[in-house]
């Protein structure tokens, strides 16, 4: 009797054992098939504007990534993917049923992206992704690649960590996953999703290859973005406007008579910014947002994500227009101020950190190529363009937020396109416009504006540095309008 | 008629025969021992280094050589040719900015059998010269050959700021030929003194001609070198028909645009931009900045190169169409010196709390090569944006010796320091007079307006025994150069 009950006792054990093992496999295989249902290839044709030559575009040349198809009928994508698009196709990855696509948003602080099909018949049969809760650290999570054969291929990883940190458009800093993994090149770019349990636990963004650790844009800030796309009219992420210093030194905390723990100094305030509009000023101390306190990094304690960045807070948490008190410690005193969160107003920026989907302006006076300071100018001296672009303007880009608040573009004569106009001018690249016939110039349409007065017949532009004058014949400049446009094939003289 | 080209020719030969002997008599190899100093570590004394170069005895019982060979000497010997026996040397004078000095020898004995060479004048394009020196390849005396291949303004590369005339031979010049004269004729018509690396460009290599020389020689004579002048501007060619036209330039009349006029420069307060020089010194400027001089065109600063401190030039210009005369007297262009590669100076610093305050120069900048943007925009524009008007020196914190009283001072490296308790820096001595004011704590604060780095008196008290055992810190600040 013993012996049966020991041998039932072995079977059950075994069996326990069996459907333990055969759990995970049988969560495998559904992900798999319920995945593959909400998968597109995403082909996407871009061309990018030559800043050099703005009036150009660059060959152009495709990415493919893979789009996660969510409620309502849209599929997610990085921004990166689709930035300067010309063309956008999806592709079914069984069938290779294709559509052309549209970009319905696009925000590249974020770096997401929702495209519509142009048939949305297209999406028939098809199964929306879910969007998952937050995770922690050393959770698992699968990037979801596609084989030739449409096929998906997984790839396990595990969470490394979970900060706020820069965006590639270096706009600002929002929520970030790590996830280590070792993914293989598959589909041409890293736009590819990431799930754990059948839900999208975010949107993998980079991939470093080196330390085997792939960006996930998580569904913190998906849920932010698909908020704001239905709401009545899209504003995107609030930002503070301020940057800051810890406070850890013990030295001087004691200096600014900070007795509380925690606590944060401001080091600089974005002009017209919500902190700016709010009234708070550099050498502040912040102590606590929302009620929150803050500890001497800037970290609050997230119910989800535990201690992070306050800007969780202020940026991905609340939308737009929330108002939030901040509590200030100014020269020895506590006070309260409330914030009224905006989003960046690039419209007094002095220079642009990231500029896509837009031509960018110039005006061509007489041969002379005037065009606006951005860091996307910047970058076109390569990956070393910190050391490698010319240092004033590397300067200007990098602190512009010390320029006088009302300083305006930065204007710059880019390069000089040899015309009967311009003897004795070539070789003048990337030196800062001030004036033209005596109006200071603080974009490219007070340029285009003062350009319309001559003075005694000549145009008078003067710069910061050397030659800081030269002149254009401005009757002589009318007149060779045609050739000059014909001889170097502009389609137009100048693009506001 | 015959007979005299004859004679003629074989007075030639014996010039040249004689040269082979008088040339190696007055040539000297001088071997330097010289310490640099670590600009990294500016109280220790530097590392020893030493080097081989050439030099020839001239006039007055000196010894004319480069002053790359002699730089930062601490021991100098000279040999000459059939005298094995090193002669103790000291320099006379150092000019770093045209690469030239002078030598004597404390024993007389040595001058014994030697004779001075005599300076030619500038060697015409494609004629033959001959390099003396002792180049990498052997310990004894090398000859080499070539021809003046270009005469020219070029930079000099020891000073790394100044341009002055340089004259280009294809005669294969080498570390060790360094100081040697180039003969032609039994004179000396150059000094070599650099040339390119083999990968950059072949048979390249330069020699310092006899205007630079003889300027030399003739500022020392007063028993001092003073640097070379400038005008502290910059100009512009004026081809542009609209621009001539704007400014008042006549059809025929020629000149150039002044672009900038650097402040504290000599041409400050008399010449500003927009207006068109005409004339320097009489001769005519051509549009492209050249005057017609010794039957070369040659760019107008060759009227100020031959020129001393305290000379004037006249200058003829047009200022809003109006012809006007300008004098100007000539001075050392400072601040340009600060972008200059610096020699025979000890670092300058000063040492609070563990932190190693240094002004800003180019010794500094190559050692230390910050990635500061702010610091590099501030380095490569403090002229040219007049930056120096608002702080002669760039004063920076540069190093960090790990303390605890410094534990969080880290983010400030390569910060420009603007203030100490309320007190603008404005060179290194303003730090050092800040650190001696006895106050309870010390508030810095940089350019950028980042926080301010709080050291409490007490805590830099503490840590100074401490930290100048630790780090072998032997002074605590030098001011002078």
């Amino acid at each position: 009797m013993k012996s049966i009950h020991l041998q039932r006792a072995v079977w059950l054990a075994l069996i326990l054992l069996l459907a333990i093992q055969s759990a995970p496999a049988e969560d495998d295989t559904s992900t798999s098939a319920s995945a593959s249902k909400s998968l597109l290839r995403v082909n996407s044709t871009n061309q990018v504007y030559e800043f050099f030559q703005p009036w150009i575009k660059k060959p152009p040349f495709s990415r493919r990534g893979i789009g996660a198809l969510i409620h309502g009928g849209r599929i997610l994508v990085t921004a990166e993917l689709v930035a300067n698009s010309t063309f956008i196709e999806l592709e079914k990855p069984a069938t290779a049923e294709k559509s052309t696509a549209t970009v319905e948003r696009v925000d590249y602080d974020c770096n997401l992206a929702v495209l519509r099909p142009a048939d949305p018949a297209f999406l028939t049969g098809m199964q929306p992704l879910a969007l998952n809760g937050p995770l922690k650290v050393g959770d698992e999570a699968t990037i979801l690649q596609l084989e030739p054969n449409g096929d998906i291929a997984q790839t396990l990883g595990r969470i490394t960590s979970i900060s706020v940190a820069g965006y590639p458009s270096e706009s600002g800093a929002l929520l970030l996953f790590k996830l280590g993994a070792t993914l293989q090149q598959r589909d041409g770019s890293f736009t590819l999703p990431a799930v754990r349990d059948g839900r999208l636990i975010g949107m993998v963004m980079r991939y470093d290859a080196r330390n085997q650790s792939a960006d996930i844009v998580p569904t913190a800030v998906i849920r932010h973005f698909l908020a704001e796309l239905d709401s009545p009219s899209y504003r995107g992420f609030a930002r503070l406007g301020v940057a800051f210093a810890p406070l850890r030194d013990p030295q001087l905390r004691r200096y600014i008579g900070l007795k509380e723990p925690g606590g944060i100094y401001v080091t600089d305030i974005t002009p017209r910014g919500s902190a700016d509009a709010a009234g708070i000023k550099k050498g502040d101390v912040i102590l606590a947002v929302d009620g929150l306190p803050l500890d001497q990094d800037g970290n609050y304690e997230d119910p989800d994500y535990g201690r992070i960045l306050f800007s969780h807070l202020t940026n991905t948490i609340k939308h737009p227009g929330a108002v939030l008190p901040l509590k200030i410690l100014r020269d020895g005193k506590t006070l309260e101020l409330p914030v009224t969160m905006q989003v960046a107003n690039r419209d007094h920026a002095i220079s642009e950190t990231h500029l896509s989907d837009e031509a960018p302006k110039y005006v061509i006076l007489g041969g002379l190529v005037f065009i606006e300071l951005s860091r996307p100018y910047l970058k076109e001296w390569g990956s070393k363009w910190a050391s490698t672009a010319p240092q004033r303007l590397v300067y200007y880009d990098a602190f512009q937020n010390e320029l006088p608040a009302d300083r305006g573009r930065i204007i710059i004569l880019s390069q000089v396109l040899p015309t009967p106009d311009t003897i004795g001018y070539e070789g003048l690249e990337n030196i800062v416009v001030t004036k033209v016939n005596g109006q200071q110039i603080k974009s490219l349409a007070d340029l285009s504006k003062a350009a319309k007065k001559p003075v005694d017949g000549f145009h008078k532009i003067e710069f910061e540095e050397d030659p800081k004058l030269l002149f254009l014949d401005a009757a002589s400049i009318q007149s060779n309008t045609d050739e000059l446009k014909k001889h170097y094939l502009l389609p137009a003289l100048e693009h506001l | 008629m015959s007979r005299f080209s004859l004679i003629a020719l074989a007075f030639l030969c014996s010039v040249a025969a004689l040269n082979a002997v008088e040339i190696s008599k007055s040539l000297v190899r001088i071997e330097a021992t010289s310490q640099e100093p670590n600009y990294k570590t500016p109280w220790s004394p530097g590392d020893v280094s030493s080097g081989v170069g050439a030099g020839f005895v001239v006039d007055g019982k000196r010894i004319m050589t480069n002053a790359h060979v002699v730089s930062n000497a601490r021991f100098l010997t000279v040999s000459k040719e059939g005298d094995p026996n090193p002669y103790l040397a000291k320099v006379l004078h150092i000019a770093h900015d045209c690469d030239l000095a002078l030598l004597s020898v404390e024993t007389p004995a040595f001058f014994k059998g030697t004779t001075p060479l005599e300076f030619g004048g500038i060697p015409e394009i494609e004629s033959v010269v001959s390099a003396y020196g002792y180049p990498v390849g052997g310990t004894r005396l090398s000859v080499t050959r070539g021809i003046v291949s270009r005469i020219d303004f070029q930079p000099y590369s020891h000073s790394g700021m100044d341009s002055h005339l340089a004259i280009q031979i294809d005669a294969a010049i080498n570390p060790g030929n360094s100081g040697g004269p180039v003969m032609q004729n039994g004179k000396v018509v150059g000094v070599a003194f650099q040339g390119y690396s083999g990968d950059v460009a072949q048979n390249v290599g330069y020699m310092i001609p006899t205007p630079v020389i003889q300027r030399f020689l003739k500022d020392v004579q007063d028993g001092q070198y003073d640097h070379y002048v400038d005008l502290a501007l910059t100009y512009r060619n004026l081809f542009n028909p609209a621009s001539r036209r704007a400014l008042g330039l006549e059809d025929e009349t020629t000149g150039v645009q002044v672009c900038s006029v650097y402040s504290g420069g000599a041409a400050d307060g008399n010449l500003k931009p927009g207006d068109v020089i005409l004339k320097i010194d009489g001769h005519t400027v051509s549009s492209d900045g050249t005057i017609p001089l010794e039957n070369e065109a040659v760019p107008l600063d060759e009227v100020v190169e031959r020129k001393f401190k305290g000379d004037k030039v006249e200058l003829e210009i047009l200022r809003k169409g109006k012809p006007m005369s300008v004098t100007v007297q000539l001075k050392e262009p400072w601040p340009f010196k600060l972008q200059s590669n610096l020699y025979d100076e000890k670092p300058r610093f000063v040492v609070a709390g563990g932190l190693v305050f240094q002004p800003v120069d180019q010794n500094f900048m190559d050692v230390h090569d910050p990635s500061d943007q702010r610091l590099n925009y501030i380095f490569d524009y403090f002229i040219a944006d007049q930056l120096h008007t608002d702080r002669p020196e760039i004063v920076v914190l540069s190093t960090i010796l790990p303390d605890p009283v410094n534990a969080y001072a880290e983010e400030f490296r390569f910060s420009v320091v603007v203030e100490v308790n309320g007190h603008r820096i404005k060179r290194i001595e303003d730090i050092a007079t800040a650190f001696d004011e006895q106050t309870d704590c010390y508030v810095i604060k940089f350019a950028g307006g980042g926080r301010p780095l709080v050291l409490e008196r007490k805590a830099i008290e503490e840590a100074r025994p401490r930290i100048r055992e630790r780090y072998d810190v032997t002074a605590e600040k030098n001011l002078k150069k």
